[in-house]
């Protein structure tokens, strides 16, 4: 990854956070007095190195993990704001990124009960009871990170 | 990666999909896992992180084995 692109995924981290929304890349080209076009391959190469993920066939934000750029079941409270996360993990990341505490509400995908979870300095205070369970090895993530 | 109440509510869910087990931990677990992994996310000066280290991560919170290995 080289620098200019690493530049181009920390804006659109920094952007995301402050924003609520992940900047298109025309949005993203505007801010850094760059090319459209450029940043479109930008992020197509950032996802391809898996520092952001892309809508299938788009240059359209899915992921900027822990992060969720579209709606999920995994809503996060954190830091003021309200956020939706990827998976299980990336809930409890949000909380971690951020450097706040965090509330979660999820829920059980075999009863639909609702899940709730919650961090204070750092530590899980509310949740402890609950499973967590991965169904993809490691070294298969990246395959299909949006089943991962 | 996902939350289940218990057990036997993951034994279930893995049948009505058909799916292997795979591993679970406590969400406590999760939890001391995301703040090593996505701590340093939002920095200004974040550079991706070497597998090598990610694998350190993983094997420094006892999640070894060959579900673990990241390559």
């Amino acid at each position: 990854m080289d620098e200019l692109d690493l530049r181009i995924r920390n804006h659109v981290y920094a952007s995301f956070v402050r924003d609520g929304v992940a900047p298109t890349p025309e949005v993203a080209a505007a801010a850094l007095g760059s090319d459209a076009k450029w940043v479109e391959d930008a992020y197509r190469r950032l996802h391809d190195a898996h520092a952001l993920v892309l809508q299938p066939d788009g240059t359209e934000i899915r992921m900027l993990n822990p992060f969720s750029a579209v709606e999920t079941s995994y809503h996060v409270e954190a830091g003021g704001r309200s956020w939706f996360a990827n998976c299980a993990w990336d809930a409890l990341g949000i909380p971690a990124a951020l450097h706040a505490d965090g509330r979660i509400d999820s829920a059980c995908p075999d009863c639909g009960e609702q899940l709730e979870l919650e961090v204070q300095d750092g530590e899980l205070v509310r949740g402890h009871g609950l499973l967590v369970h991965f169904v993809v090895p490691a070294h298969r993530w990246w395959e299909d990170i949006a089943f991962t | 990666m996902v939350f289940l109440r218990s057990e036997e509510h993951l034994e279930r869910w893995l049948a009505a999909n058909g799916w292997e087990p795979g591993s679970s931990m406590s969400a406590t677990k999760l939890n001391a896992l995301a703040r090593a992994w996505w701590w340093s996310r939002l920095d200004p000066d974040w550079r991706p992180r070497p597998p090598a280290e990610s694998q350190t991560i993983l094997d420094g919170l006892g999640l070894t084995g060959a579900f673990w290995q990241l390559a």
